[in-house]
């Protein structure tokens, strides 16, 4: 192999793949990049065998040659060095070629790196994409997607199915749904697919948190390939692979109540703040719980109380409050999540009595919803 | 290693395994146990190949294959080794293997670990790991390696398809040193340390261990005269040449055999002793001891061998058995 790459493209590439490479590997040939050069230019794989990152350098951008292959193939260099080489190479041009045993020459001007390369057989094989099966949906909305679901998934590994997000895509809707079993978020969008194509994948919550890093805010479509090891979402010059989560998602159509008690519309901002001042005592407790109780005159009021420390009321002015009389307590962090995620002014939350899940959804808005556990105190 | 290598040396286990691949019927956990050097990890590992191979027509893996040749090297993104950390699996190092295992395979759907030394798993690693192996998810294969069966809770024994790695025969071991041109008295001896034709053969090419072999002559000497010579035996040589774990096991194992060839002598069969060039010492000293004795001072050798993996300080160790080898003969 021998090529010849602009430097500014090679480090803004290896940067990308360097997201995905870990230190602490039990995989030896994962502490390394893999680089392929072929005529249509060359290519960077970074993993850490749970996410994968292929960028592309293309061979010729707006007619400007960026990647000059000489010669074709591949090796394997060290993540770490190879990383910080590339970084500090003096030119503007970077000269990359693999003699025998893999032993590889970068130079630059008169710098010149002599580093040990590994075999690339050995690197593992990603999924061979199948352009038939995929869908698109603009970057920014999947940006939005991820942010509203990914922070409500488990944290413990007691039930590791539920440390991932649910997909499912059916006819060109895709719904997200993630839960660690006492709060849920869930999110609709509607995606570009040509094929029926049914799918119920979990995608682990740490794999959507990179992607959602390393994905520009735009509204440039990412095309998204779901194999029957892997998801892949691809963006011009980007693949990002990730594993999935092996096993079958709980069925949560039934926790969400179609019915309600008590409705209310409040102001997100408004409400959020009362929350949050109101968290400010609650937070030094055991469990970060705020009451909730309605009033007379479209009144909530909402207070919390640590014996210790002291206590806090305080009365929001509601836009509408309908149905029974309530009192419930809450976590506020649960809330003050939910409440970050939405979008929308002003959101809606349906309460079916003191003991059973309540939702909050954006007003005049379908797509999201979250939906929070209530916490017994007595 | 092939399965004609394994068909040659441990023939039941390889008809075992072959059966169940050509069968389908892998099951979801093998526990491999057996001696050292009895090549469970190479059986391991040549049984990963078979599953991973990807020109899957013949019995034996083609070793020419990305996935043969990544098994090898350990870089096969679905084949895991735990090895011990130190001492001891931890439970950590379960923990990760779990996490791991609740997502899907990175390149083909079948998954494969290797734990070796089952038997150094924290009790709580072990705990952990039963939970995993109770509920396997579909292709999922796990092989233990242990060379103390005893040593791994009952529990997880029960969960595990248990195979037997026979010892070879120390005579074969010792007949094929011999064909290449080991002497007599290191050859027997190194057949007897270990159980794996190779390591055996390295061993009695190494200057250490025909040092070690003296060395531990002079002990049993000293011990037979007096135990203030011992003491020294061990200050001066002992400790200076046995330096770490491995090499005191192999140093005990090489004093056991010598109590061993003493009863050998006693039971006048003189045919199956070890230390050829001893045969005059040891006819002086048979009439010092009782054949129970014997019995005795090579049950505080094998104390004192199971002592080697408790921390104990090596001088300490070695002071004590030999001021208990002492204890039983009579001062004459």
């Amino acid at each position: 192999m021998k090529v010849i790459i602009d430097r500014d493209h090679l480090v803004r590439s290896v940067q990308d793949v360097m997201k995905a490479v870990s230190s602490r590997t039990t995989i030896p040939i994962l502490t390394g990049i893999k680089i392929v050069a072929s005529e249509q230019g060359v290519t960077l794989t970074g993993s850490d065998s749970d996410i994968s990152i292929e960028s592309f350098i293309p061979a010729e951008e707006n007619d400007r040659v960026i990647v000059d292959v000489i010669k074709q193939g591949s090796v394997v260099l060290q993540a770490r060095f190879f990383s910080e080489i590339v970084r500090k190479l003096p030119r503007e041009t970077v000269e990359i070629e693999v003699k025998d045993q893999f032993v590889t020459t970068i130079r630059s001007g008169k710098t010149e790196f002599h580093l040990n390369g590994l075999d690339p057989e050995e690197y593992p094989r990603l999924p061979q994409i199948q352009e038939e099966n995929m869908f698109q949906i603009p970057a920014d909305l999947l940006k939005h997607v991820i942010r509203q679901t990914v922070f409500a998934v488990s944290t413990s590994e007691t039930r590791p199915i539920l440390t991932g997000v649910n997909w499912r895509i059916e006819s060109s809707e895709l719904t997200c749904i993630a839960t660690d079993s006492h709060r849920l978020a869930m999110r609709k969008a509607k995606v570009e697919t040509e094929s029926e194509a049914y799918y119920n994948i979990v995608i682990p919550g740490k794999s959507l948190n990179e992607l959602n890093k390393i994905l520009e805010e735009s509204n440039e479509p990412v095309h998204i390939v779901v194999t029957e090891n892997q998801v892949l979402f691809k963006t011009k010059h980007l693949l990002f692979f990730s594993r999935l989560l092996d096993g079958n998602y709980p069925d949560t159509s039934r926790l969400i109540p179609t019915d309600s008690q008590t409705d209310m519309i409040v102001k997100t901002k408004e409400f959020l703040q009362a929350i949050d001042r109101a968290s400010l005592l609650a937070r030094e407790g055991r469990n970060n719980v705020v009451r909730l109780s309605t009033l007379s005159d479209k009144v909530v009021e909402i207070s919390s109380n640590s014996p210790e420390i002291g206590k806090v009321v305080e009365e929001v002015q509601c836009e509408q409050v309908d149905g029974e009389e309530l009192k419930i307590s809450f976590s506020a962090k649960y809330m003050m999540d939910a409440l970050k995620a939405l979008e929308g002014a002003e959101i809606k939350i349906s309460f079916t009595g003191a003991m059973r899940p309540f939702l909050i959804r954006p007003l005049h808005d379908d797509s999201m919803l979250q939906l929070i556990l209530p916490v017994r105190t007595y | 290693m092939s399965w004609k290598m394994l068909e040659t040396s441990q023939p039941h286990v390889a008809k075992m395994i072959v059966n169940s691949i050509r069968k389908g019927r892998v099951a979801h956990a093998y526990l491999f146990e057996g001696q050292k050097g009895t090549g469970k990890k190479e059986a391991a590992l040549l049984f990963a190949k078979r599953l991973f191979c990807l020109t899957n027509v013949h019995e034996e893996p083609c070793e020419t294959c990305v996935n043969c040749r990544r098994i090898q090297s350990g870089n096969h993104p679905d084949v895991h080794l735990v090895v011990p950390d130190g001492n001891s699996i931890k439970k950590q190092q379960i923990e990760q293997l779990q996490e791991e295992f609740t997502k899907t395979a990175v390149e083909s759907n079948r998954k494969l670990y290797i734990i070796e030394h089952a038997d150094q798993m924290t009790v709580q690693a072990a705990n952990s790991l039963l939970k995993f192996l109770e509920e396997p998810s579909t292709k999922t294969v796990a092989i233990l390696l242990t060379e103390q069966l005893h040593r791994i809770l009952p529990t997880i024994v029960s969960r595990c398809q248990v195979i037997s790695f026979h010892k070879l025969p120390t005579e074969q071991i010792y007949a094929h040193l011999q064909k290449q041109g080991v002497p007599r008295e290191l050859a027997i001896l190194a057949a007897r340390v270990t159980n794996n034709v190779q390591e055996a053969f390295q061993l009695s090419q190494d200057d250490w261990f025909a040092q070690a072999r003296k060395i531990v002559i002079q002990l049993y000497e000293a011990l037979n005269k007096q135990y203030v010579q011992a003491l020294l035996v061990i200050q001066q040589h002992w400790l200076t040449h046995f330096t770490n774990k491995e090499q005191m096991n192999i140093g005990l194992d090489l004093l056991l055999y010598l109590y061993k060839d003493l009863l050998y002598v006693l039971l006048g069969e003189e045919q199956k002793i070890a230390y050829d060039d001893c045969m005059n010492e040891f006819q002086r000293s048979r009439f010092l001891y009782s054949e129970k004795q014997i019995a005795q001072h090579m049950r505080v050798i094998l104390q004192a061998k199971a002592r080697l993996h408790t921390n104990m300080n090596p001088q300490l160790l070695m002071e004590q058995l030999v001021l208990q080898l002492r204890e039983g003969s009579a001062f004459v």
